[in-house]
């Protein structure tokens, strides 16, 4: 149903939207890095677009799935439409060494935390996000767990509490 | 073959580009509609893989020859009016094949139907279940319920073929690749069928015990849970496993393994496909080089009998050594090891002969046995790196161990660093070494030279840390970690960087793959050796290497 | 800070003290620690308060953090159901209809759910969306000092879980939906038990409603209290109970109608101020709609099959499998490798608790999913607290907090 919204991305941002797809009822948009932000201001001043509210962010990485493609994570953004009832997700696709993107949390606020979540979790930074710090995990966590790369038994070194209790002498 | 047209002068842009000039040793056919070339004398079966399309098979195997008794792999083919086993049919040029249509895949279905008629319901307790292929391809292609009700025919259950293989009669599914194995990659007929019909059964040839040296490839062959590895069975549970790739330490050979592992413990060996090395297969003897990895491991850095910490062991062997070197140095030996991979040597040879310039080089290793050549893969070399010392040493640096001999009964000798556990001399010549001033051995198992050394540092063995050997032919082939090493135990290259840190040597790594890469600018013989990409562990059900 | 140690031990009065310049003013940090009765499934927050006025707030969550996507990565998509159980743990068969209904879109398996299935998973939804309502309003009434309604409510929660204990073993941790069906059939006297729990319900609904709606104290502690528009709603991406209490006609149920929804009665309440008594408002209401939609699910119910009949996706019966190879090659492929969901992605998301629970699937042709990320209402709408709370007393906390209704297991995944 939101066939409409990809052909008018598509004839607005011409070759910035590098493919979209449908799949399963889906529709999907492929954005390119540097466009994102116009393209995200679009989907939410456009009167037909309307895209005002966030659904999540999430990222996949697809290390090693796909030995053709070069880009090795790709983060998705899900928006919705509250009065057009339609729904789309962008994705942006990453170079394994270049992990990071502009932050969408100035246009809509909802994306604020699940940022921080997709940079906890993958590690992907979020250039303008206000407060990018780990927000599940401890701030002395080592590594990006959700990466295919971190074995799920991998230990982490025990954190000593904050200051030492000292010991009052009576 | 096409005669190319005589093409006009005009080399206009809109002119057709020229036919391209067809190969006359390659047919090209049509599977399912996809075209593929592939050279001639290719079967069906192979041409639709290359296709990108599985053909369900039991007996066909690709390094067997084809016996076409399964009938699982029928497919039609057009112009023929029954039904062709695709793995007996050759690739003719302009075939059309299908394998997805009515026919074919009722055949298949129908072949499954009665293989599983007289299957016993052994899956929770037999060790094939999660790697069988009577499973897989049942879920794949079948999946319909059972319309027979009869009982099912028994036969034995716990046949005792030899010396390593417990058969299970009811399991076999008759496709007779055990017996095409025994014939024609050990070479000794050992297995028959008998009787026929549903009693048709596998057994021992007459007077005869499956004990050929390359018995445990039939359990690797059999695509059910018939044959059983006696050292396997009951053990873990395939698809818990994890797959590494390796390489066999068992002899100079060299096969390409794939190490079946879980929570840093092997469980057990198999061959993996290389074309130029081993094909398809190993020997039994390979397969239990997994078992030293957990006997008298060396877990901790030793001096003089007593376990000590890897920093006081280090600043101990710091100071024999720098004792030694500012004495006669031409009286400090170095062994390095035919059992441990190129790095490690690499390493120890950089540190002892272009720094601190030594001359003193013999390698050892275990002895060789004559009796255990053939020409199928066992080799009578049981030292897997014996080209590689030699490629890094020299021919003649690295002295024949009767010249250690001479040395350590002369008394020439007031040091020795060692690399491996072994010392190839006499009781005599022993006792000598192990009353030098100086035994610094770096080992992973506490035997042999390793017990009386002055300082042991305890090294990682062969699946526990990446690297490369080669083999007789020179082939430089990669080894990945599969286990981490126990207790305190490091690669050598890196103990070896830890003894020149403290003796102020230029000789430090911070991984196998910057030793690798210095020693194949250093080596002639390594300058074509390539360090592969990085394996992650894949879970056994994934690896689709069995079954 | 001035001379506290004076005026502490010197025993002066507070109206004796100089305003300006004896009683402290800077700000204080608190923690209002992940231990704290009113912080429901452990969230921190630091709050900065000059007084007892909140000026700064930041709100830590993830002491519950389970990994549940790490660990569903390595399970098959049979054995993730325990997980989703985990997540929301006051509507846990919610979680595992909407989990199981996106591995089913991956299937292409949507259209060929069985009649009664899908009223079956339309009657357990909506039990657990009742349960999940008394736990919220039951907590929050306690928080507030109204310790009866909370024991009300959980006396009447207690009647559901007891139910759901015959139909799945367990109180809490269901496990009771599998991918193409459910695990059992319902038990021959769950309607009957479930209308009369329904009505005893009708009762304590009433009791409840009769303490604490127009009751003084909890009227001036929720009212007024932790407003939010309905451009910042919207913007925030809140749905459920907080989206509809700030007026904004939106659930899923009516929206996207999915399962046999479209096929009942009942209306969505809306609030108008979007401040906690709507809130509550809200959330009493869809209780009674969840009643109303149980009842015409209980009279409509088909007989039929409660799995889909796809070799693919359902276990053979016991007694094939232990009597024919063939049923036992099925069950056994199933429990190791586990359903091989053809290669692709697909997000589905239905109403929660608190919202719109979604989940993202992506499968790359295996038996387990390639990825599982979980839409939580839970931690959507615990990002908007922060900025609630600033300007509230810190006693605010404790409705702002009760009434958004953030389930620690959801939130943290």
């Amino acid at each position: 149903m939101a066939q409409k919204v990809l052909e008018a991305l598509q004839k607005k941002f011409g070759d910035a939207i590098t493919a979209t797809e449908t799949n399963h009822g889906d529709e999907v948009a492929y954005v390119k890095r540097d466009k994102l932000i116009e393209v995200a201001t679009y989907l939410r001043d456009d009167s037909a677009m309307a895209f005002d509210s966030p659904v999540f962010v999430t990222c996949i990485d697809r290390m090693g799935n796909d030995p053709g493609n070069e880009y090795r994570f790709a983060v998705c953004y899900q928006l919705r439409s509250v009065e057009k009832r339609h729904r789309i997700r962008l994705k942006i696709e990453l170079k394994e060494d270049d992990v990071k993107l502009p932050s969408l949390a100035a246009l809509w606020p909802g994306f604020n935390w699940q940022e921080r979540e997709t940079f906890d979790m993958y590690g992907i930074k979020f250039e303008g996000h206000e407060d990018l710090r780990r927000i599940y995990l401890y701030e002395e966590f080592v590594g990006y767990p959700l990466r295919k790369d971190y074995p799920k038994d991998k230990r982490q070194p025990l954190v000593r509490r904050h200051g030492e209790a000292k010991r009052v002498k009576r | 073959m096409s005669t190319e047209e005589t093409k006009t002068t005009d080399k206009a842009a809109d002119a057709p580009p020229p036919e391209p000039v067809k190969d006359p040793n390659s047919v090209t056919l049509t599977i399912d509609g996809r075209e593929v070339t592939v050279p001639k004398g290719t079967n069906v079966i192979e041409a639709a893989r290359k296709a990108g399309i599985e053909i369900s098979s039991f007996c066909y195997h690709p390094g067997l020859p084809i016996a076409a008794n399964c009938r699982q792999c029928l497919v039609s083919i057009e112009k023929s009016p029954k039904l062709q086993p695709s793995c007996q049919a050759i690739a003719g040029d302009g075939m059309v094949v299908h394998t997805t249509d009515e026919h074919s895949k009722l055949a298949r279905r129908q072949m499954l139907e009665f293989t599983l008629v007289n299957h016993p319901i052994d899956c929770p307790i037999c060790d094939k279940a999660g790697e069988c292929r009577l499973q897989q391809l049942y879920f794949d292609f079948d999946n319909a319920p059972s319309r027979v009700n009869t009982p099912k025919v028994h036969k034995s259950k716990r046949v005792d073929l030899g010396p390593t293989i417990v058969l299970d009669q009811e399991r076999c599914i008759l496709c007779t690749r055990c017996i095409r194995v025994c014939d024609e990659v050990a070479g000794q007929h050992q297995l028959e069928m008998s009787y026929r019909g549903n009693k048709e059964r596998l057994g021992t040839a007459p007077g005869a015990v499956l004990d050929n040296p390359y018995s445990l490839n039939t359990v690797d062959v059999c695509p059910v849970g018939a044959l059983t590895s006696k050292d396997f069975r009951f053990t873990m549970r395939a698809w818990e496993l994890t797959m590494t790739p390796s390489v066999c330490t068992g002899c100079a050979t060299g096969c390409n393994i794939e190490v079946h592992h879980k929570n840093d413990r092997v469980w057990r060996l198999i061959p993996r496909h290389n074309p130029d090395v081993n094909d398809y297969w190993m020997c039994d003897e390979g397969r239990f080089t997994y078992k030293p990895l957990r006997a008298d491991r060396a877990m901790a850095p030793v001096i003089k009998g007593m376990p000590a910490v890897m920093a006081d062991a280090v600043d101990e062997a710091e100071k024999r050594l720098r004792a030694a070197l500012d004495g006669d140095k031409n009286r400090i030996g170095v062994v390095v090891s035919t059992q441990h991979n190129n790095e490690d040597n690499y390493a120890l040879a950089k540190l002892s002969r272009d720094i601190w310039e030594l001359t003193r080089f013999y390698k050892s290793g275990k002895p060789v046995e004559p009796d255990r050549a053939d020409d199928i893969l066992r080799d009578e070399d049981v030292n897997p790196n014996r080209a590689g010392v030699i490629a890094i040493l020299g021919e003649g640096v690295a002295a024949i161990p009767s010249i250690l001999e001479k040395d350590l009964l002369a008394g020439e000798l007031s040091t020795l660093i060692v690399l491996g556990h072994e010392l190839p001399v006499s009781e005599a010549a022993a006792a000598r070494a192990t009353g030098i001033d100086n035994l610094i051995v770096i080992a992973d198992r506490e035997i042999g030279i390793a017990e009386h050394a002055d300082v042991l540092l305890p090294s990682a063995a062969w699946a526990e840390a990446n690297g490369t050997i080669t083999n007789r032919k020179g082939m430089v082939q990669r080894m990945h970690a599969a286990v981490t090493p126990p207790g305190e135990a490091q690669p050598g290259w890196l103990l070896v960087g830890l003894l020149a840190r403290a003796c102020d040597a230029a000789v430090q790594y911070d991984t196998a793959k910057l030793v690798f890469n210095e020693m194949k600018g250093a080596v002639e013989a390594f300058k074509d050796a390539d360090w592969g990409r990085p394996h992650l562990p894949i879970q056994l059900r994934f690896a689709h290497s069995r079954g | 800070m001035g001379n506290l140690k004076s005026y502490v031990l010197g025993r002066k009065n507070v109206e004796d003290l100089d305003a300006n310049e004896e009683l402290p003013q800077e700000l204080m940090t608190i923690n209002m620690g992940p231990s704290h009765p009113a912080m429901h499934g452990t969230v921190r927050i630091v709050l900065t308060v000059d007084g007892e006025r909140v000026v700064r707030s930041d709100v830590q969550p993830g002491y519950l953090h389970r990994c549940f996507e790490k660990e569903s990565e390595h399970a098959t998509y049979t054995q993730v159901f325990p997980y989703t159980d985990r997540l929301n743990y006051v509507s846990p068969l919610l979680n595992n209809v909407g989990y199981a209904m996106a591995v089913e879109k991956l299937l292409d398996l949507t259209d060929e759910i069985p009649e009664r299935l899908q009223y079956i998973r339309v009657i357990i939804g909506e039990i657990s969306r009742i349960t999940d309502h008394l736990t919220c309003i039951g907590a929050s009434a306690m928080e507030l000092g109204a310790f009866t309604a909370f024991l009300y409510f959980l006396k009447a929660r207690e009647w559901f879980y007891t139910l759901l204990e015959e139909l799945s073993g367990a109180r809490l941790t269901h496990s009771y939906v599998r991918i193409g069906g459910v695990a059992n059939d319902l038990t021959d006297d769950f309607e009957e038990k479930t209308l009369h729990i329904l009505d005893e319900l009708e009762t304590v609904m009433h009791e409840v409603f009769i303490l604490i709606n127009n009751n003084r104290i909890f009227y001036d502690r929720m009212a007024g209290v932790g407003t939010f528009s309905r451009e910042d709603a919207i913007s925030h991406g809140l749905t459920g109970p907080c989206l509809r209490a700030s007026g904004v006609d939106y659930d899923v149920r009516k929206d996207f109608p999915y399962l046999v929804y479209d096929r009942f009665e009942f209306d969505v309440p809306i609030g108008s101020e979007g401040d906690c008594y709507d809130r509550y408002l809200v959330r009493m209401e869809e209780i009674r709609q969840s009643m109303r939609i149980l009842r015409q699910a209980f009279e409509q119910l088909p007989d039929g099959p409660v799995k889909v009949d796809d070799p693919r996706v359902a276990l053979p019966d016991k007694p094939a499998t232990y009597n024919t190879i063939e049923a036992m090659i099925r069950h056994f492929k199933h429990i190791v490798d586990g359903i091989r969901v053809p290669a692709g992605e697909g997000y589905t998301f239905i109403e929660g608790g608190n919202g719109e629970l979604g989940f993202f699937v992506v499968s790359d042709g295996t038996g387990r999913p390639y990825k599982c990320y979980v839409r939580s209402p839970s931690f959507v709408t615990l990002s908007t607290a922060s900025k609630t709370i600033e300007h509230h007393l810190i006693s605010d906390i404790v409705p702002i907090f009760g009434m958004i209704n953030m389930i620690g297991g959801e939130c943290d995944k």
